[in-house]
């Protein structure tokens, strides 16, 4: 039965291109509907409207900024979903299957003995760093913007604890401080908004931000705010799901 | 500072809901406390918007001051406005009635689950007001993500439908972007007004085809429709008891509010194909009213005949919209809210009896009104309701549904009707025989108190959502009036 | 022919590998009994969308979207738009990865397997006990 269902859904899947190709531009056609319609807007205006030579900067946070806010929101709901899911333990475990037996991995050094940590903390990460704060501030102007920036941050946080023995971390966040601090990215997102209706403006239209600068340099203030907000949440997504996981284990092996 | 009602509604859960966790980890009720004022708040404000838009017509409120097709949009005409007010209300309501089922040794824990129903009202605002294809994804997304985790929430079972929801809700929101991929592709837009502007100028019906194709399935998967419900009545059931009234009454609304935009807002009827698209709807909406109504009998878990019956209701929306004429949208949508009462109420209820005698066995509830006439009396209203009898909402939508298919004379519509709403009684019905009259065996009490049959914030919402059943059908012309000022210019 | 297909190939040939993935994604999801390849399926199925709309985004003569003077012709950048969206697809896909997987690793606590049949089986099971142990929730 599932397999007839999957056979008709293929045929259809493999006959449908064919109807629709057709419909569909060619690729690489300077003339076809979506390069010529919004799209030559944005990129003939970008850098007077929003001050910014990246296009795809100024789309993501300028143009659709409301798009790129509850993308961050999402962000911040998957880690506070993985916290939320994983909170709850099942109080008995059905009997496992005699076919299933649990297989532990044995054998091996842990990562921390076998990584110069020295190096890791005082050389690499550092660097890592440095090129996120690169990576955020240059996102307007380059290639980058706040997930890069956010991610690299997370990841400094993932080669600590990976290089570090668990019991003695140099930082320690528990997966509900992480999320609350994921929390706050968004809404220093949705804030910049709130300060741009106070200004007297709609919202995110950061010509409207109360501040005595040229407008071209408001536009690279909200931005910039816009960006340390989605940063501070992906990095605080990444550090949550990580603290959930890691709670989760050492949990597990106090159990068996 | 009027103007900016419309991204406020959406915001204030939003934030809220953001800082839920923070503010629990200062003080114990204080996020909760918090997300509650905020949905309050922002049901105040689609009241206010409610007033605006009947007096002064549809609101455009671009974001950013960016022009429509260029930056985003969020459109609320008069349809919009009246969802909005119901829908937060509901949210509202949830967060009330949730505080009794949260694990009280775990606050963070409580306020986590909270800042889901927060989020999970902010997507469901926004995906209602929103007026760009794409943002409507996005807010689709935010609305799943939520529903998984609070599904997920209701012990192991609701974990393995969590995880199949998320399977075939992944599914349907990848058909969807396919879809606006397609539409894209052949406009160069992602705004609904503009989008309607072009495709109107003809020469794109293959395109629309192919996009209708991957859309009704996509909206079908989300608001479970009949051929496509696989994943609802086992996630219906298995929720989180809390926040349950939010995702059985509202959450399977919005999807259809986004299929009638797209088949009559964006492709509008003039689209070649729209007859038989409208046929193939009204299929699917028959058979679903006709198995759903069915299905239910069988049931003895209450929240399972309830999960069930909502696969019928669903068909009845998707009826009207399947008829097309104004009044018959009118009638979907006074439905759709009218349902989205009856449903949370019949919820609340369930949620009621379980707190107080931990059972959803609808053999069990004998002669239960004793202890609890209130909540007795809403279920009986709210069954009444959905069996269509004068004067509830259900029988004033099901009359203008009538009403549209005799104008279209589709008599297999009107009679499908009739029957599914025969099938209707015979199972709210034997709920009503069981909880009036029949005699059982005692249950346990787990909550006793002398003065009340329930702590306030459950009977709270039973008493709103017995009010707001009977106030949709005595003042029914009055929002069928507002919802026209929108429907007449869209329908067949 | 081979001109014709040569032609097709190059002007919608990466069409078809879209809808060839998306429906390798649909089918492995509804055929695999294996809840984490249903998951890795799901993604297979969202990556081919996120393929679809950056097909959307190409210009044949554009080069990437950042600009280097300030004189800008529409016709020289690549469409920043489908970049931008799909930005919000992956960030979407991952959520939803991220969520699924903790669910699995739920299952499979309880269940002890994240095989559906054998899973189909152990609920069945779990049924009829609480039949039997009269214990309701």
């Amino acid at each position: 039965m599932r397999k007839t269902i999957t056979v008709i859904l293929l045929i259809v899947a493999v006959i449908m291109p064919f109807l629709a190709f057709d419909i569909l531009p060619v690729i690489g056609d300077p003339q076809s509907a979506p390069n010529t319609h919004v799209s030559d807007y944005y990129i003939e205006h970008a850098i007077e409207e929003c001050n910014s030579p990246n296009m795809v900067t100024a789309v993501i946070v300028d143009y659709r900024a409301f798009d790129t806010m509850f993308e961050t929101t999402v962000m911040f709901l998957a880690g506070l979903s993985v916290v939320i899911i994983l909170a709850n333990r099942p109080k008995k475990r059905i009997p496992a299957h005699s076919s299933l037996k649990r297989v532990r991995h044995s054998g091996g050094r842990p990562v921390f003995e076998t990584v110069n940590k020295d190096v890791m903390i005082s050389v690499i990460e550092p660097l890592i760093l440095i090129y996120a704060i690169y990576v955020l501030f240059h996102g307007e102007v380059s290639l980058g913007g706040g997930f890069q920036a956010g991610a690299l941050i997370g990841m400094t946080y993932l080669l600590d604890v990976m290089v570090v023995k668990r019991d003695k971390p140099i930082f320690n966040l528990s997966k509900t401080k992480a999320a609350a601090i994921a929390g706050f990215g968004p809404l220093i997102y949705a804030l910049t908004g709130i300060v741009t209706i106070l200004g007297g403006g709609l919202y995110l239209e950061y010509n409207k931000i109360p501040l005595s600068v040229h407008q071209a340099e408001l536009h690279s203030i909200g931005i910039t705010a816009v960006e340390i907000g989605v940063t501070i949440g992906v990095a605080g997504t990444i550090i949550t799901i990580l603290s959930a996981l890691m709670e989760r284990t050492s949990f597990d092996d106090d159990n068996d | 500072m009027t103007e900016n009602i419309p991204v406020l509604i959406i915001l204030l859960p939003l934030c809220s809901a953001l800082l839920c966790l923070a503010l629990t980890a200062a003080g114990k009720n204080l996020g909760i406390i918090f997300v509650k004022i905020s949905c309050l708040a922002s049901f105040m404000l689609s009241c206010i918007q409610l007033q605006m838009v009947v007096t002064g017509g549809t609101i455009h409120y671009a974001i950013g001051n960016y022009a429509a097709p260029f930056g985003i949009e969020l459109v609320i005409d008069s349809l919009n406005a009246v969802l909005l007010v119901c829908f937060s209300l509901i949210g509202f309501l949830t967060l009330i009635f949730a505080d009794n089922f949260g694990d009280r040794k775990r606050p963070m824990l409580v306020g986590g689950a909270c800042a889901e129903t927060a989020l999970l009202i902010t997507g469901l605002l926004g995906m209602t007001s929103t007026g760009d294809v794409f943002n409507l994804y996005v807010f689709l997304e935010i609305t799943s993500l939520s529903a998984y985790c609070l599904i997920s929430l209701g012990g192991s079972r609701g974990v393995v439908s969590a995880f199949r929801y998320m399977l075939v809700g992944t599914i349907a929101a990848t058909f969807y972007l396919l879809g606006i991929g397609v539409l894209y592709a052949v406009t160069g837009t992602l705004n609904m007004g503009d989008m309607k502007e072009i495709l109107s100028q003809g020469g794109h019906d293959d395109a629309m085809l192919t996009a209708m194709c991957f859309l009704i399935p996509a909206f079908g998967i989300k608001m479970a429709l009949f051929p496509f419900h696989g994943w609802q009545p086992s996630a219906y059931t298995h929720a989180e008891p809390g926040s349950r009234p939010l995702i059985t009454g509202v959450m399977g609304k919005v999807p259809a509010i986004a299929m009638f935009r797209f088949i009559y807002c964006i492709y509008g009827t003039d689209f070649r194909f729209v007859r038989i698209a409208l046929i193939i709807l009204g299929v699917f909406s028959v058979a679903g009213m006709l198995y759903g109504s069915l299905m239910a009998m069988g049931q003895t878990d209450l929240r399972k005949v309830l999960a069930y019956s909502s696969v019928a209701q669903m068909g009845y929306i998707s009826l009207g919209f399947a008829i097309g004429t104004p009044i018959a949208l009118a009638g979907a949508f006074l439905h759709m809210i009218g349902h989205a009462f009856m449903k949370g109420g019949l919820f609340f209820c369930t949620g009621a009896i379980r707190y107080k005698y931990g059972t959803t066995d609808i053999n069990d509830f004998g002669r239960i009104y004793k202890q609890m006439p209130l909540t007795c009396g809403l279920l009986t209203v709210a069954a009444l309701s959905m069996i269509g009898i004068p004067p509830t909402a259900g029988f004033f939508s099901k009359w203008y549904l009538a009403l549209g298919a005799a104008g279209q004379q589709d008599w297999i519509y009107i009679a499908v009707l009739v029957i599914s709403s025969l099938l209707n009684a015979v199972y709210f019905f034997r709920l009503i025989e069981k909880v009036f009259i029949r005699q059982s065996s005692e249950l346990k009490m787990r909550w006793k108190s002398e003065a009340l049959e329930l702590p306030v914030s459950v009977i709270l919402p039973i008493v709103v959502c017995f009010v707001a059943i009977l106030g949709i059908g005595l003042f029914n012309v009055r929002i069928v009036d507002i919802l026209l000022m929108t429907l007449e210019g869209v329908g067949l | 022919m081979m001109t014709t297909i040569n032609a097709f190939l190059a002007a919608k040939g990466i069409y078809m590998l879209t809808l060839a993935l998306l429906a390798l994604g649909v089918a492995g999801i509804i055929v695999c009994n294996n809840y984490m390849k249903k998951l890795i399926c799901m993604n297979v199925m969202q990556v081919a969308v996120i393929f679809f709309f950056l097909c959307l985004g190409q210009k044949s003569p554009g080069t990437i979207p950042v600009a280097v003077d300030t004189a800008v012709k529409a016709s020289e950048y690549i469409n920043p738009l489908p970049h931008g969206l799909m930005l919000t697809a992956i960030v979407v896909s991952l959520g939803t990865t991220g969520v699924g997987l903790s669910l699995l690793l739920r299952i499979r606590e309880k269940y002890g397997t994240i095989e559906e049949d054998d899973l189909l089986r152990r609920e069945e099971l779990m049924t009829r006990k609480k039949k039997d142990g009269g214990d309701r929730n």
